[in-house]
C-alpha cells in the first residue's frame, strides 16, 4: 500500500529555503472561561517555508482560527493562555515575546486578513485614511523611524523577495458602484506621493478607478470591495507573512471565486508565504501547497496536498473528504460520521478521534499517537505525516 | 435624508421647530404648579403685614383672579417681553437671570470639561485593565462619585479640601465685584478680555472647586459608559485589523477603540446634561457661585413665581440644546448616522 503512493505520479517539489520561515512546536493553548479551561490547541506542531502556502483545515471550533490569532499574539490573554509550546518566527520564540514588543512584528512582518469585511475595517475612517495607516508603519519601518522586529540569524532575505508591481494584466477587475447619494467628499487631504502609493495599493487588487472609493466609509461598499481593500492593506506592508483567516467564507459564491483567483494570482505576484485557514476543502485544495487537518485541537494530519487529500493517512481526513458532495456521486445522502466532536475541556485519553473512528483498535484509546511520517526519508517541507497509528488502513480515494 | 449640511441643517431647524411647543409646556406646567401649591403668597411676601396692604397686593398682583386669567396675562407680558418682576425687590427678573446664566454655563462647560479629560481616559484604562487592580481602582472612584450625595461632596470639597490645598470655595472672585467690567459675566473670560493675568488667576482657582464637585459627582456615568462601550469595541475585527497593522497599543486604543467607544459616551453625556444644571442649584449654593441655580434657590425659597419660571424655562433650554448637541455630533462621530 505504501509502496503504491511513491509511484503515483506526484512530483513534489522540496521548499527552496532550508529554513522555515515559521516553526510552531508543541503549541497549546487554552481558554479559562469560570472554573474551567478549554483545551483549544494541544500539541501543535508544523513549519512553513518561506514563499509556500499552508492550508489548515477543520470543521468549527476545531482550534484552527485560535492557531492563527496565536501566532502574532492577537489572542486576549486573559482569558487565552499559551500553555506550552513555541512560535518561532524568523529565528524568534513569538511565545516569549514581551507584549509591548509584539506590534513590532505585525504588520510588515506577519500579516492578517480576517474572515468578515464587514466587521474588520473601522466603520468611522474613511478608506484612503486606513489604507494611508499600513503604508506608513512600512515606510516608517523602511526609513528606521519606528521601531521594528529584529529578525534573528536564520531571517528570511528581504532584498530577495520581488517587489510588489501593479499587474498589467487585470483578470479580474472591478469597478466600484457608488451608492447613491453619496456626494463627492474631495481629494483626501494627504501628500500625493502617499496617495500614489494608496492607490497603487489598491489597483494591485484589481480596484478599477480606484481614486473614486478613496474618500468612502466601509459601509458605503460591497463586501467582496472590502476584502479587496483589506488584502491591499495588508500587502501594501509587504508581509513576510501572511496570515488569511478564512478570508472567503463570509462572501457570495460569486464574490468568494473572485477574491480566490485573484488572491491566487496575488501569491504568484507577491510571494509571501501564507497560512490560509479554511473550512473549505475545495479552497485549500485551490490555494495550499500543503494542508494540515485539525481535529479537537490537534494537528492530526500534514503533508502535500494533493497527498493528503489523495491518500489521507487519518480516518479524520478521510470522513472530511467523504462529506463533500461532488457532481458524480449519485448514491443517496453524503456519509456522514457518528457522534460529535468531543468536549474540549474533557477530551478523551488517547487518540480524540477513537471514540468516533471506524478503524481504532485497543491502543488507540491509550495514548495520542504523535505526527509520524507515512512515507520516512524525505526531506523537510514536503513530507507527509499522521497522528494516526494505523495509516495504511485508512483507504485511498476513488 | 443624508448627511449633507443641507441634511444637518434640516434636522436641527426640526429639532428646533418643535421647541417653542416644547418650552410653553414647561411655562404651564411650572406656572400651575407655582400658583396651586401657593395660592397667596403675599403673606409670605410681607409678613406681619396689615390686612388692607395683604389686599393691595392681591390686587397689585391680580391673584384674586381665576388662574387662567391670571396664565393668560403672564403669557401676554412674557409674549412682550416682560418676564415679570421680583415681588421681594421689585425689580424685573430678566436682568439679573441674564446675568447670571454664564456664570452657570461657565460652571457647566468646565465639568464638562474635567467629565471628558478626566473620566473618559478613566474608563479607557478601565477597560484595557479589564478585571486588574486598575479597573477596581476605577470602578471604586466612581462609584464613590456617583453614590455620594450632592451636597455632601460639595461640602467636603468646600470645607475640607479647599481650605487644605489653598483654594477658593466661595463666590467667583476675591472680591464680590471685580476691579474690571463684566462685559460677558463668564468670569474667565471677562478678566482675559480686561487683560488682567492676576484677574485670570483669581477667576481660574475660583472655578476649579465648584467645577470639581460638580465633575466628580458626574464623572462616573461617563467613566462607566466609554468602559463598557470599550469593552464591546475592543474585541471587535477591526481593531484587530488595526493591530495588525503594527500599530502601538496606545494608538490602537485611542484613534480606532475610543473613537466608536465615544459615540455612546456622547449620548449619555448629552443625557448627563440635566443632571449637571440641577446639580448647580446645590453646588452654587454651597460654593456661593453667582449662577442661576443660586438664583433659582432663591428665587423658589421666596416665592418669586416669575424668576422660578424663568429659570426653570432657561434650565429646560439647556437641556434640549445639550441633547441636540449630542445628537449632532453623535452623527459627527459615526458616519453611518443619517440626519432625518
Amino acid at each position: 500500500m505504501i509502496g503504491a503512493r511513491r509511484d503515483d505520479g506526484v512530483t513534489l517539489e522540496p521548499p527552496s529555503a532550508n529554513e522555515p520561515l515559521l516553526k510552531v512546536e508543541d503549541l497549546s493553548i487554552e481558554y479559562r472561561v469560570g472554573a474551567g479551561t478549554f483545551q483549544a490547541v494541544r500539541d501543535v506542531s508544523f513549519e512553513l517555508y518561506p514563499g509556500r502556502v499552508l492550508g489548515i483545515v477543520g470543521e468549527t471550533g476545531c482550534g484552527k482560527s485560535t492557531l492563527a490569532h496565536a501566532i502574532p499574539r492577537l489572542l486576549p490573554e486573559p482569558p487565552a493562555k499559551i500553555r506550552s509550546g513555541k512560535i518561532i518566527y524568523q529565528g524568534v520564540d513569538l511565545a516569549q515575546v514581551p507584549k509591548w514588543k509584539i506590534p513590532r512584528v505585525r504588520g510588515t512582518g506577519v500579516g492578517m486578513v480576517f474572515q468578515e469585511p464587514i466587521n474588520s475595517l473601522n466603520p468611522s475612517f474613511r478608506i484612503y485614511s486606513q489604507v494611508v495607516e499600513s503604508i506608513r508603519v512600512r515606510r516608517m519601518r523602511d526609513a528606521g523611524k519606528m521601531p521594528s522586529f529584529q529578525p534573528g540569524p536564520q531571517a528570511f532575505d528581504y532584498s530577495r523577495r520581488p517587489q510588489l508591481s501593479t499587474a498589467e494584466a487585470m483578470a479580474h477587475p472591478l469597478t466600484p458602484v457608488l451608492p447613491s447619494g453619496i456626494r463627492d467628499r474631495g481629494p483626501p487631504p494627504i501628500p500625493k506621493q502617499l496617495r500614489e502609493e494608496v492607490l497603487e495599493a489598491l489597483r494591485l487588487v484589481r480596484i478599477n478607478d480606484p481614486e473614486t472609493i478613496l474618500g468612502l466609509y466601509p459601509h458605503e461598499l460591497s463586501g467582496g470591495m472590502r476584502q479587496r481593500v483589506m488584502i491591499a492593506m495588508a500587502l501594501s506592508q509587504r508581509p513576510t507573512l501572511l496570515i488569511a483567516d478564512e478570508p472567503t467564507s463570509a462572501l457570495d459564491v460569486t464574490i468568494q471565486a473572485q477574491v480566490l483567483s485573484l488572491m491566487k494570482e496575488l501569491m504568484e505576484e507577491v510571494k509571501t508565504s501564507i497560512l490560509f485557514i479554511s473550512h473549505d476543502l475545495g479552497v485549500i485544495a485551490e490555494m495550499a501547497d500543503e494542508v494540515g487537518v485539525m481535529y479537537a485541537g490537534h494537528l492530526v494530519e500534514l503533508g502535500p496536498v494533493d497527498e493528503v487529500f489523495g491518500h489521507p493517512g487519518h480516518p479524520y481526513t478521510r470522513a472530511l473528504l467523504d462529506s463533500v458532495p461532488t457532481r458524480y456521486k449519485d448514491d443517496g445522502p453524503l456519509p456522514s460520521l457518528g457522534g460529535n466532536v468531543p468536549n474540549l475541556s474533557r477530551l478523551p485519553p488517547g487518540c480524540p478521534f477513537h471514540t468516533r473512528c471506524p478503524i481504532a483498535e485497543a491502543p488507540c484509546s491509550v495514548s495520542p499517537g504523535p505526527l509520524l511520517e507515512i512515507l520516512p526519508g524525505r526531506p523537510p517541507g514536503i513530507q507527509h505525516r499522521a497522528a494516526c497509528l494505523y495509516p495504511e488502513r485508512v483507504e485511498a480515494r476513488p | 435624508m443624508g448627511r449633507s449640511r443641507t441634511d444637518l441643517l434640516v434636522f436641527i431647524a426640526k429639532r428646533l421647530a418643535v421647541l417653542p411647543f416644547v418650552l410653553l409646556g414647561i411655562i404651564a406646567i411650572t406656572f400651575f404648579f407655582t400658583h396651586i401649591a401657593v395660592r397667596n403668597p403675599c403673606a409670605s411676601w410681607i409678613p406681619h403685614a396689615h390686612p388692607g396692604a395683604l389686599q393691595n397686593c392681591i390686587n397689585y398682583f391680580g391673584l384674586n383672579q381665576p388662574l387662567t386669567t391670571q396664565f393668560v396675562k403672564y403669557l401676554s407680558s412674557l409674549a412682550a417681553g416682560n418676564w415679570g418682576i421680583d415681588p421681594l425687590g421689585g425689580q424685573p427678573v430678566a436682568p439679573v437671570i441674564l446675568a447670571a446664566v454664564p456664570a452657570t454655563i461657565e460652571l457647566v462647560l468646565a465639568s464638562l470639561f474635567l467629565m471628558v479629560v478626566i473620566g473618559i481616559p478613566l474608563g479607557v484604562i478601565a477597560a484595557n485593565s479589564n478585571g486588574r487592580w486598575a479597573d477596581h481602582l476605577v470602578r471604586v472612584l466612581y462609584l464613590s462619585g456617583w453614590a455620594t450625595p450632592t451636597y455632601l461632596g460639595a461640602l467636603v470639597l468646600a470645607v475640607i479640601v479647599g481650605p487644605a490645598v489653598g483654594l477658593p470655595s466661595g463666590g467667583a472672585y476675591t472680591t464680590s465685584t471685580p476691579p474690571f467690567p463684566q462685559p460677558t459675566h463668564f468670569s474667565v473670560i471677562d478678566a482675559l478680555l480686561a487683560g488682567s493675568p492676576s484677574g485670570v488667576a483669581d477667576a481660574f482657582s475660583h472655578l476649579i472647586l465648584p467645577a470639581t464637585a460638580l465633575a466628580f459627582l458626574n464623572m462616573g456615568i461617563a467613566t462607566r459608559m466609554t468602559r463598557s462601550s470599550m469593552l464591546e469595541v475592543l474585541p471587535l475585527d477591526y481593531v484587530k485589523t488595526a493591530r495588525m497593522k503594527g500599530l502601538s497599543d496606545i494608538f490602537v486604543v485611542y484613534k480606532h477603540a475610543l473613537r466608536n467607544s465615544l459615540i455612546s459616551t456622547t449620548t449619555v453625556l448629552g443625557i448627563t446634561a440635566g443632571s449637571l444644571l440641577s446639580g448647580t442649584v446645590v453646588i452654587e449654593e454651597i460654593f456661593r457661585w453667582p449662577g442661576m441655580g443660586d438664583y433659582a434657590f432663591n428665587a423658589i425659597t421666596s416665592y418669586n413665581f416669575a424668576g422660578t419660571i424663568a429659570t426653570v424655562v432657561i434650565f429646560a433650554l439647556g437641556v434640549v440644546i445639550a441633547n441636540l448637541v449630542a445628537d449632532v455630533l453623535y452623527g459627527v462621530l459615526d458616519p453611518r448616522v443619517e440626519w432625518r
